[in-house]
């Protein structure tokens, strides 16, 4: 089994009183296509906010690559490899397609100090460290000048930002809106922008939230097809929230399902489908009535496990 | 052309021209101290550009970093009067001299911008305007009540060194940074920051670092600002750094249009001419009214019109002037630019 990018174990954030996430486990490997779902306001988004570093976990800890990020600034979080899309599409608006993800593919290069030598010096003071900060502003300094003085180096450097930022526009097939403002491109590419921003930052982890969101039929066949094609084409693991369950059970290989901030099953789709608790929080005997199983008996009232808000 | 000569090319053609302006016109007293108010105000409205255009922050202390330059540079020169570098002529002495106060009251305003923008930019939203007012108003408090500074009389007596091409070479300077940075990773990273932060962070961004960093550099440039403004205006004093001057180079850079540097230049000739246009006016309308001196008459109509102007722009034109685009996207495609989504 491959090396575990991502790992959660019993993460858990309190908003005030309202517990909005407890006891959340999660482990995402190289090649891993997993599903995160549940009904509205059961704690997906704020997963990803957490898994991301926007909002700090007060229970458990967050591993990135093997380093624990709890509390570490989200660009920092990023750098380690795990980029994300956003629920409701925040594109840089007036930037065009190609300098939306030019801003995510920042230079792997930088002009004194190596990044991986400051992410060590990190790593090995736990969080945050005087030196290594020191040697990113000296770095930044430098790259400020470069840019300023137009060096030679710097113009090679952007023309190699502009080409792979090119190349992911192309994977995404956005080709053609490269100079268009962002606000100004239909909604299911502006999808596909916010990926092949994410893409940009080279990550290891993808967490897409509600890629399908307000998408055709056809558009969201394409995106099936398109979101293993990005999995093996970049090498990633893949994290999935997503409403759509013919997507989720279509292309996730394991799915956690969340209620009320509660890890409610997991596991394969074909026994998440039929899990009653399942039933009963998120997809209703409608959705069984549609797709033609029999409806279990009913473990409502009885059984039911998740607490109320 | 190699390409380490493509980064010096535009400051050599400057120097060139500005050279040959100053031959031109540099006898022209009031011509030159209008030029030099012009360029002043050009400094201070495209540094301010960087911070509340670009990166989308709102700084309104301005004048506090132009004070701060001003004085620094003011006094230092003040103190240099009389000393004169070994070895050279009395002339270029002194230009050296200027040059070295210009540079350590960008510094010294710089150094501020560092402190003050620090802990205010960690955060979202307005508290860098509070911060930045508050900063404004306690360097002048400061200044007037400081002997060394003048007081209220302010400094006098600091030598006039200050030249058509002085100011303009910082005019260009500015300009030649704010578009060097719109074109970079940089200012690609400050638009973004502008656009959206928590996407911006997301992507590997480091927000603080950059507002923090363009909030040094506006300073730095407010600070040169108030520096040359020192050396070509007979007598700083407090009452030139006050809020409404900070609250002028904001109109400026919004009348514009907030991210577009020409806007910013455009916006910053127009609202300092003015006044003189009206003054002109004036004088055509007979409008000299008994007791009341001309300077007053036009500083007293100044304000209104910036309101009406404001007004009247924001109804008709939510996004300045000049939206977020610039001249130079209007240059033939084979200038070599540095602008969003073309390369």
């Amino acid at each position: 089994m491959s090396e575990c990018l991502l790992q959660a174990s019993q993460v858990g954030i309190d908003f005030g009183g309202l517990r909005a996430l407890r006891g959340f486990d999660l482990e995402v490997r190289n090649g891993d296509l997993k599903g995160l779902i549940g009904p509205n306001g059961a704690g997906k988004t704020t997963a990803f906010n957490l898994l991301t570093g926007v909002y700090v976990p007060t229970h458990g800890e967050i591993r990135m690559c093997g380093e624990r990020v709890n509390g570490r600034p989200p660009h920092q979080i990023n750098h380690l490899g795990l980029a994300r899309t956003f629920q409701n599409i925040r594109l840089f608006r007036v930037l065009s397609a190609l300098d939306n993800v030019r801003v995510a593919c920042l230079s792997e290069a930088r002009p004194l100090f190596p990044r991986e030598r400051i992410a060590a010096l990190r790593r090995r003071a736990g969080g945050s460290s005087p030196v290594a900060s020191m040697m990113d502003a000296l770095n930044n300094y430098v790259d400020w000048w470069r840019a300023l003085l137009l060096t030679p180096g710097f113009q090679e450097e952007e023309q190699e930002i502009t080409r792979r930022a090119d190349e992911l526009l192309a994977v995404m097939g956005l080709s053609h809106r490269r100079n268009e403002e962002a606000r100004n491109l239909p909604y299911g590419e502006q999808r596909r922008l916010e990926i092949a921003r994410a893409l940009g930052t080279r990550p290891r982890v993808l967490l897409l939230d509600e890629p399908a969101a307000g998408m055709n039929t056809r558009e969201k066949a394409d995106l099936m097809v398109l979101i293993r094609q990005l999995r093996d084409q970049f090498s990633l693991g893949i994290l999935v929230i997503e409403h759509d369950m013919k997507l989720v059970m279509g292309i996730c290989e394991d799915i956690t399902v969340l209620d009320h901030g509660v890890t409610i099953a997991r596991g394969a789709p074909e026994g998440v489908r039929q899990d009653p608790k399942v039933i009963e929080a998120y997809l209703g005997d409608s959705y069984l009535a549609a797709h033609g199983m029999p409806v279990p008996p009913s473990p409502s009232n009885s059984t039911s496990e998740t607490p109320a808000p | 052309m190699p390409a380490w000569l493509r980064g010096l090319v535009p400051v050599l053609i400057a120097i060139a021209v500005l050279a040959v302006l100053q031959l031109l016109l540099g006898h022209l007293p009031f011509f030159v101290y209008l030029a030099s108010i012009v360029g002043v105000n050009v400094i201070l409205a495209v540094s301010l550009n960087i911070v509340n255009g670009m990166t989308g922050q709102f700084s309104i202390g301005h004048a506090g970093f132009m004070a701060v330059g001003a004085y620094t540079a003011g006094k230092l020169s003040f103190l240099l009067k009389d000393v004169a570098i070994a070895g050279l002529p009395a002339v270029v002495s002194d230009q050296v001299q200027f040059l070295g106060t210009l540079l350590a009251g960008g510094a010294a305003a710089a150094i501020c911008g560092f402190i003050v923008g620090l802990p205010s930019l960690r955060l979202r939203g307005d508290y860098l305007a509070i911060v930045t007012l508050g900063f404004g108003e306690i360097i002048r408090v400061i200044v007037q009540n400081m002997e060394v500074f003048g007081r209220a009389l302010g400094l006098s007596g600091i030598p006039q060194t200050s030249s058509l091409f002085a100011v303009w070479f910082c005019v260009f300077l500015v300009v030649l940074v704010a578009r060097r940075i719109v074109g970079s990773t940089h200012g690609r990273s400050l638009w973004a920051i502008r656009e959206d932060e928590v996407a911006a962070e997301a992507m590997g961004v480091n927000t603080t670092g950059y507002k923090v960093r363009a909030f040094v550099i506006s300073s730095f440039f407010a600070g040169v600002a108030g520096g040359l403004f020192a050396h070509f205006v007979p007598i700083i004093n407090p009452g030139s750094f006050t809020f409404v001057k900070s609250i002028e180079v904001v109109v400026m850079v919004v009348l514009g249009g907030l991210g577009s540097t020409t806007g910013a230049i455009v916006a910053a000739v127009i609202l300092t001419l003015l006044p003189e246009a009206l003054r002109t006016l004036f004088l055509q309308l007979g409008g000299l009214g008994a007791g009341v001196s001309l300077a007053q008459k036009v500083d007293q109509i100044r304000m209104p019109v910036y309101g009406i102007l404001l007004v009247v722009l924001m109804l008709v034109r939510p996004q300045g002037l000049f939206g977020t685009r610039e001249v130079w996207d209007l240059l033939p495609r084979w200038i070599p630019r540095a602008r969003k989504g073309l390369t």
